[in-house]
């Protein structure tokens, strides 16, 4: 049940990826809005543990590309609930944007003050 | 000290750390970045990239982890967990130079402490060091002063019936015997006028006048003569005129002393040669001469040019007395049986230059 979910969620993000604009809005939010782990918190969870900019795109990246519990920062808990998401369809391209769309709307530099 | 200050500054970054954990908790809810009254801070990633900073001077050193620079102390901690993204956290104080003040301040108090105590121990040991050498000086001087007190009276008791004495009605031997306790008396009189001026006289306030050093030394030359025929000296005498702005009590002393020490160090049938001119004057005896390694001794006090003649040796330790009052140069020049010159410059100014 729970690979399900999953795949329909990157099924859905690699549908989306026609937009070029809305790669991420497309892609990521439909079913992450629907989680109980927010991508505000994942977020805050890839920061603590990548901190800088490229760290983080590139930890993304390869994680989403060739998804592993070894790699994913969720806590056990959601590993145990929802196992690891299905490999990414999303081109490099699309994967990049989508990427950059997510770090440029949490980042916390320009929301500090 | 530097110790001190990166354990104010650890404290300070663990504060710090806790703040940035529970902001990156909150976070979006709360994005006000936790600022302290103490201390600045900045937070960099990974990628040395700015997160956010209060800090003054923005010119930021990753290789140091504690420094001081432009009058700002700076300590640079690592974050295990990144929060908000931070892998460097940088905390910030003015260097307080209060510390410095204050340990110079307790260098000197306490190096003034145990100056004061070294100070008072040396004075106690010193004093005890010291006292039983001050007595035996003490006992020399007082045995001095209270005889001398004694010597006047009688000396000059016999010195005036000497005086008064019709030597025309004595024989040729008695005639001989009164010459003897003349100069018997004459020498215990100038040994009292010495030991009167160190003893009594010494501080006395200098009454200075211009004194005719040519009738001066033909007078005591006079004096002396009684004295210097007793061993058959004879003087000769080469005195021009001169005038020196001096106390006369003090320059008869040095006359006195240098004329008496040139009869007493005579041999048998010598001369003692005086010359006086302008600005100087020369004593010169044919004696027994100073070896040259000791002609520097002879001023000081209780010191003889040989233990065979009498006296203290305090002759010599005066005439240096009064030459450094005056500021006067003497030299000694002296042959080891041959004879010793003294020689007394005058300061300019002191002498008449008329």
């Amino acid at each position: 049940m729970k690979n399900k979910i999953l795949l329909l969620i990157f099924l859905t993000l690699s549908l989306g990826a026609k937009d070029n604009n809305s790669v991420y809005n497309t892609n990521c939010i439909p079913c992450h809005e629907h989680l109980p782990y927010s991508l505000q918190k994942i977020y805050m969870l890839y920061l603590k543990t990548f901190s800088g900019e490229q760290t983080f795109k590139a930890s993304l990246k390869a994680f989403l590309k060739e998804p592993l519990e070894e790699t994913s920062v969720m806590p056990d808990e959601w590993i145990e609930n929802f196992s690891v998401k299905e490999r990414t369809t999303l081109s490099d391209k699309e994967l990049d944007e989508a990427i950059n769309s997510y770090w440029e709307l949490y980042d916390v530099r320009n929301k500090l003050h | 000290m530097r110790s001190t200050q990166q354990t104010i500054l650890s404290n300070y970054a663990h504060e710090q750390i806790q703040k940035l954990r529970e902001l990156h908790q909150e976070f979006p809810k709360n994005s006000t970045y936790p600022r302290s009254q103490d201390f600045r801070s900045a937070i960099y990633d990974i990628e040395r990239l700015k997160i956010f900073s209060t800090l003054d001077d923005k010119d930021i050193d990753f290789t140091k982890r504690f420094y001081r620079k432009n009058g700002i102390i700076r300590l640079m901690t690592y974050l295990d967990d990144y929060y908000l993204g931070a892998k460097y956290l940088f905390i910030e104080i003015d260097e307080d130079t209060n510390w410095y003040k204050s340990v110079i301040i307790d260098i000197l108090t306490l190096g003034t402490i145990f100056l004061i105590i070294f100070a008072i121990f040396g004075l106690f040991f010193v004093k005890i060091f010291l006292d039983p050498m001050k007595n035996s000086i003490r006992l020399l001087d007082d045995f001095i002063k209270d005889t001398t007190h004694e010597l006047n009276t009688p000396i000059s008791a016999i010195l005036a019936n000497v005086e008064m004495m019709n030597l025309d009605i004595m024989s040729d031997r008695n005639k001989k015997k009164i010459a003897r306790i003349n100069v018997a008396a004459k020498t215990v009189s100038h040994l009292y006028h010495d030991l009167t001026y160190l003893t009594l006289n010494h501080n006395r306030e200098s009454k200075n006048e211009w004194v005719d050093l040519k009738t001066l030394f033909e007078d005591r030359v006079e004096y002396f003569a009684i004295l210097a025929s007793s061993k058959k000296v004879t003087f000769e005498l080469d005195l021009n005129y001169s005038t020196i702005f001096i106390d006369s009590v003090k320059i008869t002393r040095v006359i006195d002393n240098l004329i008496s020490n040139a009869i007493k160090y005579n041999k048998r049938n010598g001369a003692i040669e005086i010359t006086l001119r302008k600005d100087y004057f020369i004593v010169k005896d044919s004696g027994i001469g100073i070896e040259s390694e000791k002609v520097n001794e002879i001023f000081e006090r209780y010191t003889r040019f040989n233990t065979s003649e009498g006296g203290f040796g305090i002759g010599l330790n005066i005439v240096k007395s009064i030459i450094d009052e005056y500021s006067l140069k003497i030299s000694v020049s002296s042959v080891l049986r041959e004879g010793t010159a003294i020689r007394v410059d005058f300061l300019k100014g002191t002498v008449d230059e008329k």
